[in-house]
């Protein structure tokens, strides 16, 4: 079974023409997938989240042909300097902006790219951010993504329109991957939307993103992951952050049944700035589980985190992030907050704060507030008029506020806003 | 000096509130009329708030008994946002502080649900700045978020600016002057005084009789244990700065010391 997984994998990759690297990368990565033991609930980022659902033995490349629901852009195309959209495993780009084409940016498949931009990709693709020995499902997504993005914002390019990917996929597993690449001086937004209906949701999603962030450029990456309820979801988002450059990610988790997501970002010159941003609306039987890690190994360096959970029905999140401070990393300046709120009394919030600090010149701190909508603030909304669940959409709308205004880019704010909104008043996307 | 239409805004008659089964309010018989700014005065503990709160539908505020009406209305049945549609407004002693939501478009909200056909952005926008003009607040107040991080003086300017814009037919002031130095003071009565006319009924709760300088009253009540033991004009209130509420009891002065 296991061996001819294998054989599917290479079979696959040389017939979408692949270069040798990268099918050899592939089969190595199956390698360790395969003896990787899989999670269990005495590791302790796994302690609180159950993957007795998972069919690691099950595991195999995407089929092809599965032809997700047609649902509609979350923008107006010609809002984005470049529109990557990834049907299943079919990559298509609907739209380049001029500005995006004097630029010289690349936005293609990470299938293209790994063919004809090779050494780039070959340098970073898996090896230092998210190699498959980072763990067993990284290891799965190397050898089975397909499809795939990856953006290069040259050097001094500075794109004033977000770049977007859209991820739609149908009821087959799927392996989205993700390569962001952006020189020295340059600036961009990148929007990855992973979507699918309701009535045709993939029971399991994998994805892999990793952002390589040159000094003195600027990243604002933001995710929305809006499956359908009844997906399985894992997401790897590693990101290194080098000299004087600022990164800003939020993650914006709506969708599927069971999510998991291992954020991080190494910070590795001084001058490093980064925001790691996240909000999930969780309601019915839902289940997210963020661990971040902020880590320090540059002297100098700033990294700021807020994640936000807003809880209905009888969901579930955990919140577990580390700041980490290398023992040269002096003047390190870390800090770290989460906040849930409980909209009723069935759901449950868990959050553990973690520092490990190896250097004496730092400041790091962090907080963690779980709270349920106040009386109080009902009873004060209510003599403005404003009715019981005006009141409270306000309330969570003012939640999420804080976690919305760090995302700079306003066509990418506004969307996000409108897909939260969607979900609070019940009205999600098909 | 002011424009009395005579018709009854508030009539509130023989009222009992109890909070957490201890009767505050005894029995309280009010009546405000359209126009009129009235002041309810007494010592800490008499029942000012509980008298605030329990016309507002403060959840916590039990009534056992007695009836309000406004605009001829039983508002006892009524939901604290139903109250606010029909006209009632408070100006609350402690504004709640409500995070993420920003006083402009918590106030657009609010203004709406008061009216039948949505207000314009635009319109909406010289209304607040015209309002927040006179009651000489920075603009950037309108981006911040509602309360939250507000000195105390700021909290009671936003209280007067909701009232401004909502533009009520009933107020109630509960303590508005309590935390507030002598301009900030001269601010929000000028602002209360500029609503003042032939609709607006006012119910200032004060402790002392500071504020009433500058809003002046057609009429004083005078509670104390949750009874209103005296009324009269505006010359009550300075016997009352005066003379303190010892007049009243034994009970009341020593809560007053």
């Amino acid at each position: 079974m296991t061996s001819t997984t294998r054989d599917l994998i290479t079979d696959l990759s040389t017939s979408h023409g692949e270069p040798g690297w990268l099918r050899e990368r592939r089969a190595a990565a199956w390698h360790v997938y395969e003896t990787t033991p899989a999670p269990t609930w005495s590791d302790e980022e796994w302690r609180r989240t159950d993957t007795s659902w998972v069919d690691w033995d099950g595991a195999a490349p995407a089929a092809n042909g599965a032809d997700p629901a047609r649902l509609a852009l979350p923008m107006e195309v010609s809002s984005a300097s470049v529109l990557l959209r990834q049907r299943g495993s079919m990559v298509e780009v609907l739209y380049t902006s001029p500005e995006a084409r004097d630029a010289d940016v690349t936005v293609v498949s990470l299938a293209a790219a790994a063919g004809s931009d090779g050494s780039m990709v070959a340098d970073r693709l898996g090896t230092d951010l998210a190699p498959p020995s980072a763990g067993k499902l990284q290891a799965m997504n190397a050898a089975l993504w397909s499809g795939g993005a990856f953006v290069r914002v040259p050097e001094g390019a500075k794109l004033t329109a977000p770049i977007v990917i859209v991820i739609d996929a149908a009821d087959q597993p799927i392996f989205p991957r993700t390569l962001v690449s952006t020189g020295a001086g340059s600036s961009a937004d990148v929007l990855e939307w992973w979507r699918s209906s309701q009535a045709a949701t993939p029971g399991f999603a994998n994805g892999c993103v990793e952002l390589f962030v040159g000094a003195g450029s600027k990243l604002s990456y933001t995710h929305v992951q809006a499956w359908g309820s009844h997906t399985g979801s894992f997401l790897t988002q590693y990101a290194s952050v080098a000299r004087d450059a600022e990164l800003a990610t939020t993650n914006v988790t709506l969708g599927g049944r069971f999510h998991k997501g291992a954020i991080a970002a190494t910070l590795t010159g001084p001058g490093a700035n980064v925001r790691l941003n996240g909000m999930a609306y969780l309601d019915g039987e839902q289940f997210a589980d963020h661990h971040t890690l902020q880590d320090h190994r540059t002297t100098d360096a700033a990294s700021d985190l807020l994640y936000v959970n807003v809880l209905d029905g009888s969901a579930r999140s955990v919140y577990a992030g580390t700041i980490m401070v290398q023992p040269h990393a002096q003047r390190s300046n870390a800090y770290q907050q989460n906040r849930n709120l409980m909209l009723q009394r069935g759901p449950r919030a868990d959050s553990i704060p973690r520092l490990e600090i190896m250097a004496d010149d730092v400041r790091c701190t962090h907080g963690s507030t779980t709270s349920t909508i106040d009386p109080m603030h009902l009873y004060y909304l209510g003599s403005r008029g404003l009715g019981l669940d005006q009141a409270r959409s306000l309330i969570v709308d003012g939640t999420f506020e804080p976690v919305l205004d760090r995302i700079p880019d306003a066509t990418v704010r506004s969307a996000v806003r409108t897909a939260v909104r969607a979900k609070l008043h019940g009205t999600a996307a098909a | 000096m002011t424009a009395t239409n005579g018709q009854t805004t508030l009539s509130i008659r023989d009222l009992h509130v109890s909070v957490e089964d201890a009767e505050i309010l005894r029995g309280v018989t009010l009546d405000i009329p359209a126009g009129e700014v009235h002041a309810l005065m007494g010592p800490n503990g008499s029942g000012k708030s509980t008298l605030a709160n329990a016309l507002m539908g403060h959840p916590a505020y039990d009534v056992t008994a007695g009836q309000v009406h406004f605009k001829g209305q039983d508002v006892l049945e009524l939901e604290t946002d139903e109250r606010a549609r029909l006209g009632m407004f408070l100006a609350f002693q402690y504004p709640a502080e409500i995070p993420g939501v920003r006083v402009a478009s918590f106030l657009r909200l609010a203004l709406n649900a008061r009216r039948e056909t949505e207000i314009s952005v635009m319109a909406f926008r010289r209304l607040l700045m015209e309002k927040m003009q006179m009651l000489r607040m920075d603009p950037k107040f309108a981006s911040r978020y509602l309360n939250e991080g507000f000195s105390g003086g700021e909290k009671k300017r936003n209280e007067i600016l909701q009232l401004a814009v909502l533009e009520p037919e009933l107020a109630i002031l509960d303590e508005t002057d309590s935390g507030l130095d002598i301009d900030a003071l001269r601010i929000v009565a000028d602002g209360v005084n500029r609503l003042r006319g032939s609709d607006l009924g006012v119910l200032v709760i004060t402790h002392y009789q500071r504020l009433l300088n500058y809003i002046e009253p057609d009429r004083v009540h005078v509670l104390i244990d949750g009874r209103v033991v005296e009324s009269g004009g505006k010359e009550l209130a300075e016997r009352l700065e005066a003379e303190g509420y010892e007049r009243y009891g034994a009970a009341a002065a020593s809560e007053d010391a």
